[in-house]
């Protein structure tokens, strides 16, 4: 049974959410998760990135070989990683110098180039299209409430460009949320809550 | 003396041996019905040879032997068959078949016992092994192993040592002490006899240092004797398990399961045995009856028993004076390794070293609470295994790193379990991982 | 005589140590020096230990119940826990800091791991590693001087040290306590007096402190001065920051150390040598609290090596020795 299309945009975000249910896309969700606006900004590099590639994928898929199919992936993933690695650099410096190496390093991203072998390799582009999408908005969210979290605890603030919420600092924020140990806490301890989530309702389909 | 070695683990438990060390040997007398286990032994069960209605004399053989590792049964007294029947063994946990003997109170002498020898110079080595098979002679510290068996090694195992085991580490129990205050002449003609049958040269008494009257009782009567030797070793539970009294004793270290002390050229018996072997060569005496201790809180006066195997459990404790006050628990054996019992018209089997009576107020219930990982059951364990991990990879079914870790090598003491400060069953998990271990061992070989 | 009997397996008898003995045991251990803080270091040290434990036991309580399980605070190990953690705090630090030091390590480091005897670090040392981090200025600079409880701009005698400096109290005043430092690491002669206990009741093994104290002592005075071996300063190496309070309350906590008393020597030798090597070439002056963390993470891996000769290891190792004489 083929799923509905509305559905390869939904998944992304908890059934196959990139980095609490599979696990992947480790190395940006740790390192550029300290405020919100990090995240979103990472995340919409991935979305682009994910969506062309799919896309692309998709496309070309009867024509490429098997044998050498992971090399052309990752010239089908390296080409929209330079085009938004340029756009940032020319519209966005400031944020490209936070970001820095981890906008180039998309085109090693776990998700891109699992999405392109498990998902677009076999299905059509409009499935592909959505599938990036949805992923890639599922991981954006991701890296928000991940760069949420970090940035309220760690700077006793939340920033979205000239808003700040709120406007007095509440508590003496906890500089190791900045850290990478407090991104892994973080990370942990979100895992853990959705994976209890999951658990639970599943247990309440069963019933 | 001998130069004890270093021994490896064990507890210092409270001892609670006052409370029965000094009452003298009672003869128990008859009750009204005698209960004999075909099975009483480690191996095969023995086989009936009455049926009901049958009259049997005191000494009969009422049940022989079935296969290499086995051992006989004869009637205590005289009196007649009431029936052969399954009934409740305590040790076993299960249905046994037994027979069921009442007392007709002559007490007549069957014509097979008859002295044998007055000196042990006096009656052959294959006599000997021959008269311990024929009497039913198992070890009655408590493993009942048929002691024949023991006394034939495969001619490849040499045996130099012989140790007399007279350390009796289980708090409570007083029956060997006993044996060995009131009659060491005997104990020591039976290690003797014991010592010839095996052919061994060298005989070690060991006796606890806690003990000091037995200890001197002893030194005196093995006097006249060269090739017997003395051993006090420091009181420790559990020194009287037979491999911990060979690391403590001679230095060496019994094989890992299926190891067994004639593998370092070692045998060990009780003074129970060997004073029941005594019996056998002056009086002809079959293996019918043995020392009880029946002692614990729990009893009015504590006693020690010359008790008729079969005796029911409440008569002894009768026999005591009865309960105190509430009873909480009636342990067959010692209070580290016994069996509490659910039964008290459960009989006394020939393994039966005494009956622990505790008051219900000294029985706490306590809560299991969740390992802390103190490791003090590592310190105490006398194998030197890491209890902890076996229990916790049997509660959680691992049972091939319970393997790994020696499961099998565990004797279930109870020194782990009783030093546990979250009073974890920890014997309890790893017997259960054994017997798994032992039943999927089984399940392989059935395959093959 | 029908008389009920309770039938279990066998001990029947059982040792009288609880586990709420034990635990009962070291908070006992702990208030000689507790005292000595509020002596030393006044109210404010008072506040910040009764802030840390009701936190704690607060935080058990309150996790458990929100997990209906059952709630366990009557054992104890919450408030060991939490003085534990107030005693590694410097006496000046705000009141949130021990708070939110409790609440961290009973339920992030000790509950959402299963609980007593779950949790793979020590909670108190869980606690104090994230409140150092979170707040490193009001956590690290927040000394009071001992007596006066004026607030001190001047660094801890290990800060001295570490700075190249030479100036420290002398032996006496270190062995009482009378030095800036952490709430309860400053009074040897109490915690000692509180080790000994510990010790005399069997509660704690001697391997682990020693290995740790004796690690810290020969690689200070082999290592301590620089530029010249063998030289150093050992026993101040000691006397001055948590080496103490580490080694016979922290390193010797049961659940997040070996199990076998060789493993327990390892542990110990281990979280002094990590000390040692964070005060004289890391970048803390001090180096306890990651030395114990360190070490409670390779507990694991050493429980796993680390086992005890087995009854009948020889006549096994011997077997395998004749079998590949024979090969």
């Amino acid at each position: 049974m083929k799923r509905s299309l509305l559905h390869e945009f939904t998944k992304g975000f908890i059934e196959e959410n990139a980095t609490f249910r599979m696990v992947i896309g480790m190395c940006p969700t740790l390192a550029v998760t300290t405020s919100v606006k990090n995240g979103f900004w990472m995340g919409v590099a991935v979305i682009f990135v994910l969506t062309f590639s799919n896309v692309f994928v998709s496309l070309l898929r009867k024509m490429i070989p098997d044998q050498i199919r992971i090399p052309i992936f990752v010239i089908l993933i390296a080409t929209p990683v330079v085009i938004v690695e340029l756009l940032m650099r020319a519209y966005l410096p400031a944020m490209y110098e936070i970001l820095g190496v981890f906008v180039p390093l998309i085109v090693v991203n776990c998700i891109i180039i699992a999405r392109a072998e498990a998902f677009a390799y076999k299905e059509s582009v409009l499935r592909s299209f959505l599938d990036g999408l949805g992923i890639g908005a599922g991981f954006t969210c991701n890296l928000m409430i991940i760069g949420g979290i970090r940035e309220f605890l760690g700077t006793g603030q939340i920033a979205l460009g000239s808003f700040v919420f709120p406007s007095v600092k509440l508590f003496e924020p906890l500089v190791v949320m900045l850290t990478p140990p407090g991104g892994f806490m973080t990370l942990g301890l979100l895992m853990a809550i959705l994976n209890i989530a999951v658990a639970r309702s599943a247990q309440k389909k069963a019933h | 003396m001998v130069n004890l070695k270093r021994g490896s683990g064990g507890i210092a438990v409270p001892e609670k041996k006052e409370l029965s060390s000094s009452a003298k040997i009672v003869d128990a007398g008859l009750p009204n019905e005698l209960v004999l286990f075909l099975s009483q032994h480690t191996g095969a069960p023995a086989s009936a040879l009455v049926k009901a209605g049958d009259s049997v004399k005191r000494g009969q053989l009422v049940a022989s032997t079935q296969g290499a590792v086995s051992a006989a049964v004869h009637a205590p007294t005289s009196g007649k068959v009431k029936a052969v029947e399954d009934r409740y063994h305590p040790v076993q946990g299960r249905l046994c078949q037994a027979i069921v003997l009442e007392p007709d109170g002559l007490n007549e002498l069957d014509e097979s016992v008859r002295p044998r020898a007055s000196a042990v110079e006096d009656i052959t080595k294959e006599d000997l092994v021959a008269l311990a098979r024929e009497i039913g002679l198992v070890g009655l510290g408590g493993a009942a192993f048929p002691t024949a068996v023991k006394l034939t090694p495969p001619p490849n195992k040499p045996i130099d040592t012989y140790l007399l085991n007279g350390i009796e580490c289980e708090p409570y129990l007083t029956a060997d002490d006993r044996i060995m205050v009131e009659e060491p002449h005997d104990v020591v003609f039976g290690f003797r006899a014991l010592m010839k049958s095996a052919g061994v040269k060298r005989g070690i008494v060991c006796i606890e240092d806690n003990k000091p009257e037995a200890i001197e009782a002893m030194r005196e009567a093995i006097k006249p004797f060269g090739e017997l030797e003395l051993a006090v070793v420091p009181t420790r539970y559990p020194r009287g398990g037979e491999k911990q009294l060979i690391q403590v004793v001679l230095g060496r270290e019994v094989p890992p399961p299926p190891g067994l002390p004639l593998d370092v050229g070692v045998i060990v018996s009780n003074v129970g045995t060997a004073y029941a072997m005594a019996q056998a060569v002056q009086k002809g005496l079959p293996l019918v009856e043995r020392i009880v201790t029946v002692t614990g809180e729990g009893v009015k006066t504590p006693c020690n028993f010359r008790s008729l195997i079969g005796t029911p459990v409440s008569y002894l404790i009768e026999l005591a004076g009865g309960f105190s006050g509430p009873v909480g628990k009636v342990i067959m054996g010692g209070p580290m390794m016994g069996v509490s019992l659910k039964d008290l018209n459960a009989p006394i089997v020939k393994g039966t070293s005494g009956l622990v009576v505790l008051q219900r107020g000294q029985i706490k219930r306590e809560k299991v609470l969740p390992c802390i990982k103190c490791g003090r059951c590592v310190e105490a364990c006398p194998m030197g295994l890491l209890p902890v991990w076996i229990a916790a990879c049997s509660d959680s079914g691992y049972l091939e790193d319970a393997e790994k870790y020696r499961a099998m090598d565990c004797i279930e003491c109870g020194c782990c379990a009783y030093e546990c400060p979250s009073k974890r069953p920890l014997v309890q998990s790893i017997k259960l991982a054994k017997n798994r271990i032992t039943a999927k061992r089984r399940a392989l070989a059935a395959k093959k | 005589m029908g008389e009920k009997l309770i039938v279990t397996p066998s001990p029947h008898i059982k040792s009288p140590r609880t586990v709420k003995g034990v635990m009962l045991g070291v908070v006992i251990s702990l208030l000689p020096a507790c005292v000595g803080a509020v002596v030393l270091f006044g109210m404010n040290a008072l506040l910040i230990l009764i802030t840390s434990v009701v936190s704690a036991v607060v935080a058990e309580a309150l996790w458990q119940r929100a997990t209906k399980q059952e709630i366990t605070v009557g054992d104890f190990s919450a408030v060991i826990t939490g003085l534990l953690l107030a005693m590694t705090l410097p006496p000046g630090v705000p009141l949130y800091v021990p708070a939110v030091g409790s609440v961290f390590a009973i339920v992030i480091a000790k509950q959402i791991f299963g609980g007593l005897g779950s949790n793979f670090v020590n909670p108190a040392l869980a606690g104090r590693a994230f409140v150092l981090a979170a707040w490193p200025m009001s956590v690290a600079g927040a000394w009071l001087n001992p007596l006066t409880h004026d607030a001190v701009s001047s660094p801890t005698p290990l800060a001295v040290l570490k700075g190249g400096g030479t100036n420290i109290p002398g032996l006496w005043d270190l062995l009482i306590g009378n030095r800036t430092g952490s709430l309860g690491e400053t009074s040897i002669i109490l915690l000692l007096l509180g080790g000994l206990f510990l010790l005399v009741t069997k509660i704690i093994d001697w391997r682990t402190p020693v290995g740790f104290l004796g690690t810290l002592f020969v690689g200070t005075w082999i290592f301590g001065k620089p530029g010249a071996l063998f030289q150093g300063d050992g026993l101040s190496a000691i006397l001055l920051g948590g080496a103490v309070l580490g080694a016979f309350f922290m390193a010797t906590d049961y659940v997040t150390s070996p199990v076998t008393p060789k493993g327990r020597l390892i542990f110990g030798i281990g979280a002094g040598l990590v000390t040692l090597l964070i005060r004289l070439w890391g970048g803390y002056p001090e180096g306890v609290t990651y030395g114990i963390l360190f070490m409670n993470l390779m507990t694991p891996i050493i429980d796993r090596f680390v086992v005890p000769k087995y009854y009948g290891y020889e006549h096994d190792a011997r077997a395998r020795k004749s079998a590949e004489g024979k090969r």
